[in-house]
């Protein structure tokens, strides 16, 4: 059985390129069947801000590429609430769906479930 | 099933540490490594989970990096050399390192 | 017809917008293959997920993907390896004008 990895995404989708990083983990790492799960942590969880344009910074789109990721079976999909609602995000309009929201008391929780954890 | 938590950024142009506390379990641990040692210049006015943490016996620090910075606070963290530092990160069941 | 487009080292396309039909036959030729209505069905397919997702498909997502959208005795390795030569993820996407899929050995 492989090891389970939680990967933290805490960085917005174009401030650098932790966002990118940590995407591309979770997609390598679907591709090749790990059970890998992608927590969404402070300024990460502008990544799930439905209809951005990044093509205005001839960036490519971190967002479109999230949606792939039940195709890559990664269904584990988590994001803090205390962040969505600090950033005036409603649960009801992010980009992906299959999010389920966490409260902080549960964070560490889901961290310690896992074998192991990268933070981007 | 603990995790030890790695900083290494200043906590006063970061925001590493305020959202490490959030998600720190009851035997979870705390290293303080480069800038991130300056938190312990504002002790003893710690924040509170830091000071939980300390009385746990919790909270690391890299040495080096404290006496390069003169963040030295003896007493409230526990100093390691690179050695024990190895030693402290096989102690945990993972490590989560903080970029 | 021979536009003008560009192809880097492996032979996949540049550039998306360079792609048409014509340019897949081309390909196709270079490869050995005759592309046949199952192929065309596969390419397009290809061509739409790029746009929703911004990335060409490792294999699973592909197969995942084609037996969403097609039903599952077209999304299987065994009906795509026999279409495209036992290696659909990256194949198929140089067919389709996409870049090389990541994450695929």
């Amino acid at each position: 059985m492989a090891k389970s990895l939680l990967v933290i995404s805490r960085q917005a989708p174009w401030s650098g390129l932790g966002a990118r990083e940590a995407l591309d983990l979770v997609l390598a790492g679907g591709a090749f069947d790990l059970p890998i799960s992608l927590l969404f942590l402070d300024d990460g969880v502008f990544q799930l801000l439905p209809e951005q344009k990044p093509e205005a910074l001839q960036q490519k789109d971190v967002t479109a590429n999230l949606a792939a990721l039940p195709l890559f079976g990664v269904e584990q999909l988590y994001a803090a609430r205390t962040d969505l609602v600090q950033r005036g995000l409603g649960e009801s309009q992010l980009a992906l769906e299959s999010v389920r929201i966490l409260e902080d008391g549960a964070l560490a929780d889901l961290i310690n479930r896992h074998d192991q954890v990268m933070t981007f | 099933m603990a995790t030890l938590h790695l900083l290494s950024q200043s906590p006063f142009t970061n925001t590493q540490l305020k959202s490490c506390l959030r998600l720190l379990g009851d035997t979870d641990g705390l290293m303080l490594c480069g800038d991130a040692v300056y938190v312990l210049n504002s002790a003893p006015e710690l924040a509170p989970e830091l000071q939980v943490l300390a009385a746990k016996g919790a909270l690391y620090a890299l040495e080096e990096d404290q006496i390069a910075r003169n963040c030295i606070q003896e007493g409230v963290v526990q100093s390691l050399n690179y050695a024990q530092f190895v030693a402290l990160c096989c102690q945990y069941d993972r490590v989560n390192s903080w970029v | 017809m021979s536009t003008e487009y560009r192809r880097d080292a492996e032979g996949y396309l540049m550039d998306l917008e360079a792609w048409s039909e014509s340019v897949a036959e081309v390909i196709a030729q270079e490869e050995g293959l005759v592309l046949g209505t199952e192929h065309w069905e596969i390419l397009w397919l290809l061509r739409d997920f790029y746009q929703r997702f911004q990335l060409a498909p490792a294999t699973r997502p592909l197969i995942k993907y084609v037996a969403q959208q097609l039903g599952p005795e077209k999304g299987n390795s065994l009906y795509l390896n026999h279409l495209f030569k036992g290696t659909p993820a990256k194949l198929a996407a140089k067919l389709a004008g996409l870049p090389k899929p990541t994450n695929c050995i």
